[in-house]
């Protein structure tokens, strides 16, 4: 790819980069930052037996990035990226001016056979975040939490959110792309049911692709890497479609749906594919009572990174413009992940109603937030 | 361009670096097998501390299914999104041409002469524990 680099920055926002000194006030909200345990052991205490016994902190164990799968500087000390909330209110929080992080757990919970298993590595994660990062590391509220589900056995998946839903701090329920099925299909039922109930937006994420039990959004596996996370962006296109078309919005009309790391410039296209269709076919499915591009203003919410931005800015604009971003998009920035997008240096300069809109108000109204 | 002395030479062996704030800008020195290359300490990228990165080697451009290691000990992998920067010339891997980050000169000088004041004619000798020279 010719990659176009941004203009060299200034010497201040250069050193305000590597040293996160600076400050620019802007009160933003990043909805996809990732917080981990120190250690395996924060998470198996809260586990009761047999998993405290079983579990040891696996993760996925293919699909690893050969170069680095965290952003260097984040590593305190050598422990786990993203691990110290000093470090991470340094180089996230303070540098950029976020009001509010909203914290998603990567718990590769979704990859077991075991549905038992699955369910109790979710459960210890939230507990483990609801007593760390969103209490004893939360002072100031600046953290927002997200109650992961494992979603092999959505009545198990159900309660959890039961258990959660009242916790001031949980924001929104969350479970990863990597799946068996697509989200439109009759199994995942229990799961929006209790969203809707408790009016959590779910928060669909990617990384466990064809991980486990999960199948690749792929024709069969990729041989690499870089291959398998350009195309995590496919699963989401698929469960999309999937959601619309089976009447997920109309049999839960109160359900709201976050695609997270799972791109935004295939949205436009495959919109102007799947309306048409609805014309011909719309008697297949006589539940998707309007265009089906027209359930995303109530119900669908992308976030920003990874950013696919084209050489040509002009051609960005126009993008946004056909995604509707001004409605639909809420920035992300993936820390302390490898793809990390900078607040300040991921989008081209902005006109101020969507530069507002994308990094501030979209989501302040969607989560119901307040700074 | 002012010479800005940094060091010496023997604070930095071969295979190591050193992070220095000169004029206002935060440089990376490196010592690559007995000579000393700087970089600015910022990808053109996102802004990312670029020389807090790995050094290594890469795998170089070849023939579909083959690998050619190449250019050990040359390679700055940025420390955020990983693009690469050859630390001898500044540029990127990827885009020689036209992604690259700014490059400064460093010199070695003769401890004896140091007497001088931080803005000399410079030359090039190779003796041990001598000046390490920044030119920004």
């Amino acid at each position: 790819m010719d990659v176009k680099a941004a203009p060299n920055p200034t010497i201040e926002s250069a050193q305000a980069g590597a040293s996160g000194a600076a400050r620019r006030r802007t009160g933003i909200i990043d909805v996809d930052v990732h917080p981990v345990p120190r250690s395996p052991d924060e998470i198996r205490a809260r586990m009761p037996m047999p998993w405290r016994d079983r579990f040891k902190g696996e993760r996925r164990s293919f699909f690893l990035n050969p170069v680095h799968g965290s952003r260097l500087d984040s590593m305190p000390g050598g422990g786990p990226a993203g691990s110290e909330p000093d470090l991470l209110r340094e180089q996230l929080i303070d540098t950029y001016d976020v009001a509010h992080a909203i914290l998603i757990s990567r718990t590769f919970c979704n990859i077991h056979p075991d549905p038992d298993y699955g369910a109790a590595i979710a459960s210890a994660f939230n507990e483990w975040l609801a007593d760390t990062w969103l209490t004893e590391y939360n002072p100031d509220g600046c953290f927002k939490g997200s109650i992961t589900v494992a979603q092999q056995d959505p009545l198990r998946a159900a309660e959890e959110i039961e258990r959660w839903a009242e916790h001031p701090q949980m924001i929104q329920v969350t479970m990863d792309s990597g799946a068996r099925m697509p989200f439109g299909q009759r199994f995942y039922h229990p799961i929006y049911e209790a969203c809707e109930r408790h009016g959590l937006p779910l928060a669909i994420h990617p990384g466990t692709e064809g991980m486990g039990i999960n199948h690749q959004p792929t024709p069969g596996y990729p041989t690499h890497y870089v291959e398998w996370h350009c195309a995590m962006s496919f699963s989401f296109q698929a469960h999309l479609v999937s959601l619309l078309t089976e009447g997920i919005f109309e049999r839960f009309p109160g359900l709201r749906i976050v695609l997270v790391e799972g791109g935004i410039a295939w949205l436009a296209p495959l919109m102007w594919r799947l309306d048409p269709y609805w014309k011909a076919l719309r008697s297949e499915i006589p539940w998707v009572r309007k265009p089906p591009s027209e359930y995303l203003h109530d119900h669908v919410r992308l976030a920003s990174q990874p950013l696919e931005r084209p050489n040509d800015d002009r051609q960005f604009m126009q993008l946004l413009e056909m995604v509707d971003a001004e409605r639909l998009l809420m920035f992300s920035s993936d820390y302390p992940h490898w793809d990390f997008d900078s607040p300040t240096r991921a989008f081209p300069k902005l006109p101020d109603a969507l530069w507002q809109a994308i990094f501030r108000d979209n989501a302040l109204a969607f989560y119901e937030l307040e700074v | 361009m002012t010479a800005h002395i940094v060091g010496r030479a023997s604070e930095i062996a071969p295979g190591d670096r050193k992070i220095v704030d000169v004029a206002g800008r935060s440089i990376g020195v490196f010592n690559i097998e007995g000579t000393f290359y700087a970089l600015r300490n910022v990808c053109p990228h996102q802004g990312a501390p670029l020389c807090l990165g790995s050094v290594k080697g890469t795998a170089e451009v070849s023939r579909a299914g083959e690998y050619v290691w190449g250019r050990e000990g040359r390679i700055l992998r940025c420390p955020w999104h990983g693009w690469e920067f050859d630390l001898t010339t500044g540029e990127s891997v990827f885009n020689p041409h036209r992604t690259r980050v700014r490059r400064y000169r460093v010199t070695v000088e003769d401890a004896a002469d140091s007497a001088r004041d931080a803005s000399v004619e410079t030359y090039e000798i190779a003796v041990d524990d001598d000046l390490l020279v920044l030119h920004v």
